[in-house]
Protein backbone atom coordinates (compact mmCIF):
# COMPACT_ATOMS: atom_id res chain seq x y z
CA UNK A 1 0.00 0.00 0.00
CA UNK A 2 2.87 2.62 -1.31
CA UNK A 3 1.46 6.30 -1.30
CA UNK A 4 -1.81 5.27 1.30
CA UNK A 5 -1.55 8.45 3.79
CA UNK A 6 -2.68 8.49 6.59
CA UNK A 7 -3.77 11.75 6.86
CA UNK A 8 -4.64 13.16 3.67
CA UNK A 9 -3.57 17.03 2.87
CA UNK A 10 -6.91 18.21 3.85
CA UNK A 11 -6.77 17.05 7.47
CA UNK A 12 -8.81 13.52 6.56
CA UNK A 13 -8.15 10.09 7.84
CA UNK A 14 -8.76 6.79 5.43
CA UNK A 15 -12.43 6.87 5.86
CA UNK A 16 -13.02 10.13 6.02
CA UNK A 17 -13.26 11.33 9.90
CA UNK A 18 -10.99 13.76 11.34
CA UNK A 19 -8.39 12.88 14.05
CA UNK A 20 -10.60 13.67 16.82
CA UNK A 21 -13.90 11.79 15.60
CA UNK A 22 -14.49 8.78 16.46
CA UNK A 23 -16.08 6.30 14.91
CA UNK A 24 -19.79 5.55 14.84
CA UNK A 25 -20.85 3.23 18.09
CA UNK A 26 -24.06 1.14 18.13
CA UNK A 27 -25.06 -1.10 20.38
CA UNK A 28 -27.59 -3.12 22.24
CA UNK A 29 -27.85 -4.57 25.64
CA UNK A 30 -29.97 -7.87 26.88
CA UNK A 31 -30.07 -9.48 23.39
CA UNK A 32 -29.89 -13.10 24.16
CA UNK A 33 -31.83 -14.72 26.65
CA UNK A 34 -29.26 -17.53 27.82
CA UNK A 35 -26.88 -15.33 29.57
CA UNK A 36 -27.42 -13.40 32.94
CA UNK A 37 -26.13 -10.25 30.75
CA UNK A 38 -25.52 -9.79 27.48
CA UNK A 39 -24.34 -6.71 24.95
CA UNK A 40 -24.04 -6.73 21.37
CA UNK A 41 -21.81 -3.52 20.33
CA UNK A 42 -20.22 -1.94 17.02
CA UNK A 43 -17.81 0.91 16.90
CA UNK A 44 -17.46 1.23 12.82
CA UNK A 45 -17.31 -1.77 11.14
CA UNK A 46 -15.64 -4.24 14.45
CA UNK A 47 -18.73 -5.78 15.65
CA UNK A 48 -18.12 -7.76 18.98
CA UNK A 49 -20.38 -9.79 21.41
CA UNK A 50 -20.09 -9.88 25.01
CA UNK A 51 -21.67 -12.45 27.20
CA UNK A 52 -21.81 -12.51 31.19
CA UNK A 53 -22.74 -15.66 33.17
CA UNK A 54 -22.41 -15.30 37.23
CA UNK A 55 -22.08 -14.86 40.10
CA UNK A 56 -22.27 -18.43 40.45
CA UNK A 57 -20.53 -21.41 42.27
CA UNK A 58 -17.15 -22.18 41.09
CA UNK A 59 -17.62 -25.96 39.88
CA UNK A 60 -14.45 -27.59 38.61
CA UNK A 61 -10.96 -25.77 39.65
CA UNK A 62 -12.09 -25.37 43.39
CA UNK A 63 -8.34 -24.32 43.72
CA UNK A 64 -9.54 -20.94 41.74
CA UNK A 65 -11.89 -20.03 44.33
CA UNK A 66 -11.18 -16.76 46.42
CA UNK A 67 -12.87 -16.94 50.34
CA UNK A 68 -12.47 -13.10 49.95
CA UNK A 69 -13.82 -12.10 46.67
CA UNK A 70 -15.14 -13.09 43.37
CA UNK A 71 -13.14 -15.28 40.66
CA UNK A 72 -13.25 -13.49 37.36
CA UNK A 73 -12.39 -15.46 33.97
CA UNK A 74 -12.68 -13.70 30.62
CA UNK A 75 -12.60 -15.51 27.42
CA UNK A 76 -11.51 -13.53 23.75
CA UNK A 77 -12.53 -15.23 20.94
CA UNK A 78 -12.62 -13.86 17.83
CA UNK A 79 -15.01 -15.30 15.20
CA UNK A 80 -13.06 -17.54 12.53
CA UNK A 81 -14.75 -15.33 9.45
CA UNK A 82 -14.32 -12.34 11.27
CA UNK A 83 -11.00 -11.22 9.81
CA UNK A 84 -10.06 -10.95 5.83
CA UNK A 85 -7.58 -13.82 5.67
CA UNK A 86 -9.56 -17.03 7.94
CA UNK A 87 -8.12 -16.81 11.32
CA UNK A 88 -7.15 -20.65 11.62
CA UNK A 89 -7.26 -20.43 15.96
CA UNK A 90 -9.90 -18.43 17.35
CA UNK A 91 -8.81 -18.80 20.84
CA UNK A 92 -5.91 -20.54 22.70
CA UNK A 93 -3.31 -19.22 20.84
CA UNK A 94 -0.62 -16.73 22.25
CA UNK A 95 -1.97 -13.21 21.22
CA UNK A 96 -5.92 -14.61 22.90
CA UNK A 97 -4.32 -15.96 25.84
CA UNK A 98 -2.62 -12.45 26.51
CA UNK A 99 -5.78 -10.67 25.75
CA UNK A 100 -7.66 -12.81 28.34
CA UNK A 101 -5.16 -11.96 30.89
CA UNK A 102 -5.12 -8.58 30.36
CA UNK A 103 -9.07 -8.44 30.74
CA UNK A 104 -9.19 -10.56 33.40
CA UNK A 105 -7.08 -7.89 35.32
CA UNK A 106 -9.34 -4.98 33.98
CA UNK A 107 -12.37 -6.14 35.23
CA UNK A 108 -10.86 -7.48 38.40
CA UNK A 109 -10.33 -4.32 39.60
CA UNK A 110 -13.37 -2.32 38.28
CA UNK A 111 -15.99 -5.47 39.77
CA UNK A 112 -16.89 -4.77 43.28
CA UNK A 113 -15.34 -8.55 43.70
CA UNK A 114 -15.67 -8.29 47.54
CA UNK A 115 -19.36 -8.63 46.96
CA UNK A 116 -19.19 -12.18 45.95
CA UNK A 117 -16.81 -14.39 47.80
CA UNK A 118 -16.01 -17.23 46.75
CA UNK A 119 -17.95 -16.84 43.71
CA UNK A 120 -17.42 -16.94 39.75
CA UNK A 121 -18.00 -14.51 36.93
CA UNK A 122 -17.31 -15.34 33.71
CA UNK A 123 -16.71 -13.08 30.68
CA UNK A 124 -17.02 -14.52 27.29
CA UNK A 125 -16.28 -11.99 24.03
CA UNK A 126 -16.81 -12.74 20.48
CA UNK A 127 -15.73 -10.56 17.46
CA UNK A 128 -17.61 -11.15 14.94
CA UNK A 129 -16.10 -8.60 12.44
CA UNK A 130 -12.47 -7.19 13.23
CA UNK A 131 -12.31 -3.33 11.71
CA UNK A 132 -9.40 -2.02 13.95
CA UNK A 133 -9.91 -1.41 18.29
CA UNK A 134 -10.99 -4.97 18.48
CA UNK A 135 -9.06 -5.05 22.25
CA UNK A 136 -11.24 -2.14 22.85
CA UNK A 137 -14.77 -3.16 21.50
CA UNK A 138 -14.36 -5.98 23.35
CA UNK A 139 -13.71 -3.62 26.88
CA UNK A 140 -16.85 -1.41 26.10
CA UNK A 141 -18.77 -4.49 25.33
CA UNK A 142 -17.86 -6.63 28.29
CA UNK A 143 -18.79 -3.10 30.04
CA UNK A 144 -22.08 -3.46 29.04
CA UNK A 145 -22.98 -6.99 29.37
CA UNK A 146 -21.76 -6.73 32.77
CA UNK A 147 -24.05 -3.74 34.10
CA UNK A 148 -27.27 -5.37 31.92
CA UNK A 149 -26.07 -8.50 34.38
CA UNK A 150 -26.29 -6.62 37.29
CA UNK A 151 -22.56 -6.88 38.78
CA UNK A 152 -21.77 -3.71 40.19
CA UNK A 153 -18.94 -1.74 39.09
CA UNK A 154 -16.99 0.97 40.54
CA UNK A 155 -17.41 2.59 37.16
CA UNK A 156 -18.16 2.50 33.48
CA UNK A 157 -14.97 0.55 31.83
CA UNK A 158 -14.16 2.60 28.51
CA UNK A 159 -11.08 1.77 26.18
CA UNK A 160 -9.91 3.65 23.10
CA UNK A 161 -6.93 3.12 20.79
CA UNK A 162 -5.18 6.04 19.44
CA UNK A 163 -2.00 6.64 17.33
CA UNK A 164 0.53 8.81 15.60
CA UNK A 165 0.27 10.16 11.92
CA UNK A 166 3.75 10.61 11.21
CA UNK A 167 4.47 13.75 10.47
CA UNK A 168 4.37 15.19 6.90
CA UNK A 169 4.95 18.56 4.90
CA UNK A 170 6.53 20.07 8.07
CA UNK A 171 3.05 19.46 10.25
CA UNK A 172 4.34 17.86 13.58
CA UNK A 173 2.57 14.26 13.87
CA UNK A 174 -0.67 13.95 14.57
CA UNK A 175 -2.56 11.82 17.32
CA UNK A 176 -5.39 10.07 15.95
CA UNK A 177 -8.21 8.78 17.77
CA UNK A 178 -10.37 5.10 17.41
CA UNK A 179 -8.13 3.48 14.87
CA UNK A 180 -9.42 1.26 12.43
CA UNK A 181 -7.78 -1.60 11.12
CA UNK A 182 -5.76 0.19 7.91
CA UNK A 183 -4.46 2.06 10.55
CA UNK A 184 -3.64 -0.58 12.63
CA UNK A 185 -1.65 -2.26 9.94
CA UNK A 186 0.16 0.52 8.13
CA UNK A 187 2.84 0.18 11.42
CA UNK A 188 2.31 3.27 13.11
CA UNK A 189 2.37 2.74 17.22
CA UNK A 190 -0.87 2.09 18.77
CA UNK A 191 -1.38 2.96 22.03
CA UNK A 192 -5.07 1.33 24.35
CA UNK A 193 -5.89 3.21 26.83
CA UNK A 194 -8.42 1.42 29.04
CA UNK A 195 -10.25 4.08 31.93
CA UNK A 196 -12.24 4.77 34.64
CA UNK A 197 -13.49 8.02 33.76
CA UNK A 198 -15.04 9.48 36.43
CA UNK A 199 -13.17 8.19 38.78
CA UNK A 200 -10.00 9.59 36.87
CA UNK A 201 -8.05 6.50 36.85
CA UNK A 202 -6.59 4.05 34.04
CA UNK A 203 -6.97 0.44 34.72
CA UNK A 204 -4.95 -0.80 31.00
CA UNK A 205 -2.25 0.72 29.06
CA UNK A 206 -0.76 -1.07 26.49
CA UNK A 207 1.95 0.29 23.59
CA UNK A 208 1.65 -2.11 20.55
CA UNK A 209 3.07 -1.41 16.69
CA UNK A 210 6.48 0.89 16.62
CA UNK A 211 8.59 2.89 18.99
CA UNK A 212 6.67 6.09 20.24
CA UNK A 213 9.06 9.05 20.96
CA UNK A 214 9.00 9.96 24.78
CA UNK A 215 7.82 14.01 23.70
CA UNK A 216 4.15 12.46 22.12
CA UNK A 217 3.51 9.68 24.51
CA UNK A 218 1.16 12.46 26.22
CA UNK A 219 -0.90 13.59 23.61
CA UNK A 220 -1.52 10.58 22.09
CA UNK A 221 -2.52 8.88 25.72
CA UNK A 222 -4.47 12.22 26.00
CA UNK A 223 -6.12 11.59 22.97
CA UNK A 224 -6.99 7.75 23.92
CA UNK A 225 -8.14 9.07 27.35
CA UNK A 226 -10.74 11.95 26.17
CA UNK A 227 -11.49 9.23 23.63
CA UNK A 228 -12.26 7.15 26.62
CA UNK A 229 -14.46 9.50 27.77
CA UNK A 230 -16.61 10.57 24.85
CA UNK A 231 -17.17 6.67 24.80
CA UNK A 232 -18.81 6.52 27.91
CA UNK A 233 -21.21 9.20 27.25
CA UNK A 234 -21.86 6.67 24.78
CA UNK A 235 -22.42 3.83 26.78
CA UNK A 236 -24.11 5.75 29.82
CA UNK A 237 -26.63 6.99 26.81
CA UNK A 238 -27.63 3.63 25.87
CA UNK A 239 -27.88 1.79 29.35
CA UNK A 240 -30.33 4.96 30.78
CA UNK A 241 -32.16 4.30 27.55
CA UNK A 242 -32.52 0.49 28.35
CA UNK A 243 -33.04 0.66 31.83
CA UNK A 244 -36.12 3.35 30.71
CA UNK A 245 -37.06 0.50 28.31
CA UNK A 246 -37.53 -2.48 30.86
CA UNK A 247 -39.25 -0.11 33.14
CA UNK A 248 -41.24 0.84 30.34
CA UNK A 249 -42.34 -2.83 29.62
CA UNK A 250 -42.81 -4.02 33.20
CA UNK A 251 -45.30 -1.32 33.46
CA UNK A 252 -47.01 -2.28 30.49
CA UNK A 253 -47.30 -5.89 31.64
CA UNK A 254 -48.33 -4.79 34.88
CA UNK A 255 -45.80 -6.29 37.28
CA UNK A 256 -45.24 -4.38 40.35
CA UNK A 257 -42.14 -5.93 42.42
CA UNK A 258 -41.91 -9.36 41.62
CA UNK A 259 -40.98 -11.93 44.19
CA UNK B 1 -46.11 -20.65 43.13
CA UNK B 2 -45.96 -21.95 39.27
CA UNK B 3 -42.25 -20.89 39.03
CA UNK B 4 -42.02 -23.18 42.59
CA UNK B 5 -43.35 -26.35 41.10
CA UNK B 6 -41.45 -25.46 38.03
CA UNK B 7 -38.37 -25.78 39.17
CA UNK B 8 -39.21 -28.49 41.99
CA UNK B 9 -41.52 -31.11 39.71
CA UNK B 10 -40.78 -30.19 36.08
CA UNK B 11 -42.14 -33.66 34.45
CA UNK B 12 -45.53 -33.00 36.25
CA UNK B 13 -45.22 -28.76 35.23
CA UNK B 14 -44.84 -29.88 31.64
CA UNK B 15 -47.43 -33.14 31.53
CA UNK B 16 -49.82 -30.59 32.83
CA UNK B 17 -49.97 -28.24 30.55
CA UNK B 18 -49.47 -31.07 27.40
CA UNK B 19 -52.63 -32.56 29.00
CA UNK B 20 -54.72 -28.98 27.89
CA UNK B 21 -52.85 -29.26 24.23
CA UNK B 22 -50.55 -26.54 25.11
CA UNK B 23 -47.11 -25.84 26.44
CA UNK B 24 -45.54 -23.74 28.78
CA UNK B 25 -44.64 -20.90 26.51
CA UNK B 26 -48.34 -20.80 25.08
CA UNK B 27 -47.64 -22.30 21.74
CA UNK B 28 -49.77 -25.04 20.17
CA UNK B 29 -48.26 -28.68 20.05
CA UNK B 30 -47.44 -27.88 16.28
CA UNK B 31 -46.71 -24.25 16.29
CA UNK B 32 -42.72 -23.11 15.49
CA UNK B 33 -41.83 -20.12 16.98
CA UNK B 34 -41.08 -17.05 14.94
CA UNK B 35 -38.38 -17.28 12.56
CA UNK B 36 -35.69 -14.37 11.77
CA UNK B 37 -33.09 -14.81 8.94
CA UNK B 38 -30.57 -11.87 7.73
CA UNK B 39 -28.23 -12.26 5.38
CA UNK B 40 -24.79 -10.62 4.47
CA UNK B 41 -24.02 -8.71 7.63
CA UNK B 42 -20.48 -9.62 7.44
CA UNK B 43 -18.62 -7.98 5.10
CA UNK B 44 -15.21 -9.45 6.05
CA UNK B 45 -16.66 -13.41 5.35
CA UNK B 46 -17.35 -14.23 1.46
CA UNK B 47 -20.87 -15.19 2.45
CA UNK B 48 -22.64 -14.50 5.57
CA UNK B 49 -26.47 -15.48 7.54
CA UNK B 50 -27.52 -14.91 10.71
CA UNK B 51 -30.85 -16.75 11.86
CA UNK B 52 -33.00 -16.61 15.01
CA UNK B 53 -35.45 -19.03 15.97
CA UNK B 54 -36.90 -17.86 18.95
CA UNK B 55 -34.13 -17.30 21.59
CA UNK B 56 -31.88 -19.45 19.14
CA UNK B 57 -29.15 -17.29 17.62
CA UNK B 58 -27.02 -18.61 15.08
CA UNK B 59 -24.65 -17.21 13.11
CA UNK B 60 -23.00 -18.30 9.58
CA UNK B 61 -19.87 -17.15 8.01
CA UNK B 62 -18.54 -18.40 4.67
CA UNK B 63 -14.55 -17.81 3.78
CA UNK B 64 -13.61 -19.31 0.17
CA UNK B 65 -10.08 -20.40 -0.17
CA UNK B 66 -8.06 -22.12 -3.16
CA UNK B 67 -6.64 -25.31 -2.59
CA UNK B 68 -5.65 -28.23 -4.61
CA UNK B 69 -8.38 -31.29 -5.28
CA UNK B 70 -8.46 -34.54 -3.77
CA UNK B 71 -6.84 -37.14 -6.49
CA UNK B 72 -10.10 -39.10 -5.98
CA UNK B 73 -11.82 -36.59 -6.91
CA UNK B 74 -9.79 -34.18 -9.36
CA UNK B 75 -12.85 -32.09 -10.31
CA UNK B 76 -14.33 -31.63 -6.99
CA UNK B 77 -14.14 -28.62 -4.54
CA UNK B 78 -14.76 -28.68 -1.00
CA UNK B 79 -17.51 -27.88 1.50
CA UNK B 80 -16.17 -28.11 5.29
CA UNK B 81 -19.18 -26.99 8.02
CA UNK B 82 -17.68 -26.70 11.34
CA UNK B 83 -20.37 -26.31 14.40
CA UNK B 84 -19.18 -24.21 17.41
CA UNK B 85 -21.02 -24.05 20.70
CA UNK B 86 -19.11 -21.90 22.80
CA UNK B 87 -19.91 -21.35 26.21
CA UNK B 88 -21.09 -17.78 25.87
CA UNK B 89 -24.42 -19.86 24.21
CA UNK B 90 -25.64 -21.40 27.14
CA UNK B 91 -24.04 -22.80 30.58
CA UNK B 92 -23.92 -25.97 30.07
CA UNK B 93 -21.02 -25.77 27.84
CA UNK B 94 -17.57 -25.07 29.00
CA UNK B 95 -14.61 -23.88 27.01
CA UNK B 96 -11.97 -26.18 25.28
CA UNK B 97 -11.59 -27.79 22.09
CA UNK B 98 -15.13 -28.88 20.62
CA UNK B 99 -17.58 -31.34 22.83
CA UNK B 100 -19.51 -34.10 21.42
CA UNK B 101 -22.44 -32.25 20.53
CA UNK B 102 -20.67 -29.67 18.62
CA UNK B 103 -18.82 -32.42 16.39
CA UNK B 104 -22.08 -34.43 15.86
CA UNK B 105 -23.87 -31.25 14.81
CA UNK B 106 -21.00 -30.64 12.13
CA UNK B 107 -21.12 -33.88 10.82
CA UNK B 108 -24.77 -33.80 10.29
CA UNK B 109 -24.71 -30.70 8.54
CA UNK B 110 -21.70 -32.34 6.44
CA UNK B 111 -23.68 -35.75 5.59
CA UNK B 112 -26.54 -33.27 4.54
CA UNK B 113 -24.35 -31.10 1.99
CA UNK B 114 -23.17 -34.48 1.03
CA UNK B 115 -26.85 -35.82 0.70
CA UNK B 116 -28.43 -32.95 -0.92
CA UNK B 117 -25.61 -32.01 -3.72
CA UNK B 118 -27.33 -28.78 -2.47
CA UNK B 119 -24.00 -27.34 -4.06
CA UNK B 120 -22.68 -28.84 -7.04
CA UNK B 121 -18.96 -29.23 -6.17
CA UNK B 122 -17.67 -29.75 -9.72
CA UNK B 123 -18.70 -25.73 -9.95
CA UNK B 124 -15.91 -25.00 -7.18
CA UNK B 125 -13.26 -26.80 -9.27
CA UNK B 126 -11.16 -24.25 -11.55
CA UNK B 127 -8.66 -26.18 -13.55
CA UNK B 128 -9.10 -30.00 -12.59
CA UNK B 129 -6.41 -31.85 -10.48
CA UNK B 130 -4.57 -28.60 -10.19
CA UNK B 131 -6.93 -25.53 -8.30
CA UNK B 132 -10.36 -25.78 -6.49
CA UNK B 133 -12.50 -23.53 -4.21
CA UNK B 134 -12.59 -24.64 -0.44
CA UNK B 135 -15.78 -23.26 1.38
CA UNK B 136 -15.00 -23.00 5.31
CA UNK B 137 -18.45 -22.30 6.31
CA UNK B 138 -18.03 -21.94 10.19
CA UNK B 139 -21.48 -21.27 12.15
CA UNK B 140 -21.45 -19.93 15.40
CA UNK B 141 -24.54 -20.40 17.92
CA UNK B 142 -24.85 -17.30 20.10
CA UNK B 143 -28.13 -18.21 22.36
CA UNK B 144 -28.87 -21.85 22.27
CA UNK B 145 -32.60 -22.21 23.44
CA UNK B 146 -33.21 -25.61 21.56
CA UNK B 147 -33.57 -26.33 17.89
CA UNK B 148 -30.18 -25.57 17.15
CA UNK B 149 -29.97 -28.10 14.36
CA UNK B 150 -32.81 -26.31 12.92
CA UNK B 151 -31.03 -23.00 12.96
CA UNK B 152 -27.76 -24.27 11.94
CA UNK B 153 -29.28 -25.91 8.77
CA UNK B 154 -30.99 -22.59 7.81
CA UNK B 155 -28.03 -20.46 8.38
CA UNK B 156 -26.17 -22.53 6.46
CA UNK B 157 -28.29 -22.72 3.37
CA UNK B 158 -28.59 -19.27 3.67
CA UNK B 159 -24.94 -18.29 4.01
CA UNK B 160 -24.74 -20.29 0.76
CA UNK B 161 -26.91 -18.20 -0.93
CA UNK B 162 -25.28 -15.09 -0.76
CA UNK B 163 -21.48 -16.28 -1.06
CA UNK B 164 -19.74 -14.68 -4.58
CA UNK B 165 -16.75 -16.58 -5.53
CA UNK B 166 -14.18 -13.95 -7.50
CA UNK B 167 -13.45 -14.84 -11.18
CA UNK B 168 -10.04 -17.17 -10.98
CA UNK B 169 -7.31 -17.27 -14.12
CA UNK B 170 -4.81 -20.44 -13.47
CA UNK B 171 -1.95 -20.47 -16.19
CA UNK B 172 -0.99 -24.32 -16.00
CA UNK B 173 2.47 -24.04 -17.51
CA UNK B 174 3.36 -21.51 -15.58
CA UNK B 175 1.69 -21.98 -12.32
CA UNK B 176 -0.24 -18.97 -12.25
CA UNK B 177 -3.27 -17.55 -10.38
CA UNK B 178 -5.05 -14.45 -10.64
CA UNK B 179 -7.64 -13.47 -8.82
CA UNK B 180 -9.96 -10.83 -9.89
CA UNK B 181 -11.73 -9.99 -6.83
CA UNK B 182 -13.54 -7.32 -8.85
CA UNK B 183 -15.61 -9.69 -11.18
CA UNK B 184 -17.60 -12.25 -8.71
CA UNK B 185 -20.40 -14.49 -9.51
CA UNK B 186 -22.77 -15.61 -7.02
CA UNK B 187 -22.92 -20.00 -5.97
CA UNK B 188 -25.92 -21.39 -7.42
CA UNK B 189 -27.48 -24.09 -5.21
CA UNK B 190 -29.10 -27.03 -6.59
CA UNK B 191 -32.13 -27.57 -3.76
CA UNK B 192 -32.55 -25.64 -0.51
CA UNK B 193 -32.80 -28.10 2.59
CA UNK B 194 -34.20 -26.84 6.12
CA UNK B 195 -34.34 -29.10 8.90
CA UNK B 196 -37.12 -29.17 11.20
CA UNK B 197 -36.90 -30.89 14.65
CA UNK B 198 -39.86 -32.52 16.82
CA UNK B 199 -39.38 -33.88 20.55
CA UNK B 200 -41.68 -37.15 21.76
CA UNK B 201 -42.84 -36.77 25.02
CA UNK B 202 -44.47 -39.47 26.68
CA UNK B 203 -44.95 -41.64 23.40
CA UNK B 204 -47.85 -39.08 23.14
CA UNK B 205 -47.21 -35.57 22.33
CA UNK B 206 -44.84 -34.62 19.49
CA UNK B 207 -43.72 -31.04 20.08
CA UNK B 208 -42.41 -29.09 17.03
CA UNK B 209 -39.28 -26.69 17.70
CA UNK B 210 -39.05 -27.76 21.01
CA UNK B 211 -36.96 -25.41 23.17
CA UNK B 212 -34.22 -26.07 25.10
CA UNK B 213 -36.26 -26.72 28.67
CA UNK B 214 -38.39 -28.99 26.60
CA UNK B 215 -34.97 -30.48 25.14
CA UNK B 216 -34.18 -31.16 28.11
CA UNK B 217 -37.39 -33.04 29.58
CA UNK B 218 -38.73 -35.05 26.33
CA UNK B 219 -37.87 -38.37 25.91
CA UNK B 220 -36.30 -38.01 22.57
CA UNK B 221 -35.91 -35.76 19.73
CA UNK B 222 -36.27 -36.28 15.56
CA UNK B 223 -34.59 -34.18 13.48
CA UNK B 224 -36.16 -34.07 9.76
CA UNK B 225 -34.16 -32.40 6.68
CA UNK B 226 -36.46 -31.73 3.81
CA UNK B 227 -36.91 -29.33 0.91
CA UNK B 228 -40.49 -28.78 -0.46
CA UNK B 229 -40.30 -32.50 -2.60
CA UNK B 230 -37.21 -34.60 -1.14
CA UNK B 231 -36.67 -36.05 1.81
CA UNK B 232 -32.99 -35.80 2.78
CA UNK B 233 -32.47 -37.10 6.13
CA UNK B 234 -34.12 -38.43 9.07
CA UNK B 235 -31.78 -37.74 12.09
CA UNK B 236 -33.55 -39.85 15.15
CA UNK B 237 -30.91 -40.69 17.66
CA UNK B 238 -32.42 -43.60 20.17
CA UNK B 239 -35.26 -41.64 22.23
CA UNK B 240 -39.03 -43.51 22.21
CA UNK B 241 -40.89 -45.07 19.52
CA UNK B 242 -42.72 -43.65 16.79
CA UNK B 243 -45.28 -44.88 15.03
CA UNK B 244 -45.52 -44.68 11.07
CA UNK B 245 -48.47 -42.65 11.15
CA UNK B 246 -46.84 -39.55 13.06
CA UNK B 247 -43.28 -40.38 11.36
CA UNK B 248 -45.66 -39.32 7.90
CA UNK B 249 -47.19 -36.73 9.86
CA UNK B 250 -43.47 -34.99 11.21
CA UNK B 251 -42.29 -35.17 7.34
CA UNK B 252 -45.13 -33.39 5.80
CA UNK B 253 -45.08 -30.68 8.68
CA UNK B 254 -41.05 -30.33 8.05
CA UNK B 255 -42.00 -30.12 3.89
CA UNK B 256 -44.38 -27.43 4.63
CA UNK B 257 -41.86 -25.75 7.13
CA UNK B 258 -38.83 -25.55 4.58
CA UNK B 259 -40.97 -24.40 2.20
CA UNK B 260 -41.63 -20.94 4.52
CA UNK B 261 -37.97 -21.19 5.44
CA UNK B 262 -37.35 -21.40 1.60
CA UNK B 263 -39.67 -18.02 1.07
CA UNK B 264 -37.92 -15.98 4.10
CA UNK B 265 -34.51 -16.74 2.65
CA UNK B 266 -35.60 -15.35 -0.48
CA UNK B 267 -37.58 -12.46 0.43
CA UNK B 268 -34.00 -11.55 2.82
CA UNK B 269 -32.00 -11.82 -0.53
CA UNK B 270 -34.50 -9.75 -2.42
CA UNK B 271 -33.22 -7.27 0.54
CA UNK B 272 -30.21 -7.20 -0.07
CA UNK B 273 -29.85 -7.05 -3.81
CA UNK B 274 -31.94 -4.13 -3.71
Amino acid sequence: MAGLQLLSEYGLRVDGRRPNELRQIRCKMGVFSQPDGSAYLEQGNTKVLAAVYGPHEVRLNRSKTHHDRAYINCQFSMAVFSTSERKRRPRGDRKSQEMDMNLNQIFESAIRTELYPRSRIDIYLEVLQADGSNFSACVNAATLALIDAGIPLKDYVCSCTSTLAPSQGGAPPTPMVDVNHVEETLGGPGLSMSTLPRLDSVVHLELSGTRLHLSHIDPVAEKAATGAADIMAVLDKAVRGHVAQCLHAREVSGQGADA
Amino acid sequence: MSVHIKTIHPMKYMRDFLARNIRPDGRKLSEVRPTAINVGSISTADGSALVKIGNTVVICGIKAELTVPNAENPNEGFVIPNVELPPLCSPQFKSGPPGETAQVSSQFLADILVNSKCVDLQSLCIMPDKLAWVLYCDLICLDHDGSVLDACVAALVSALCTVTLPEVKFDAITKNKTVELEKRRPLTLTCFPFASTFATFDENSILADPSEEEESLCSGTISIVTSGDSLYSVHKPGGCQLSENRLSECISKAQKRSLTLRGMVEKSMESIKS
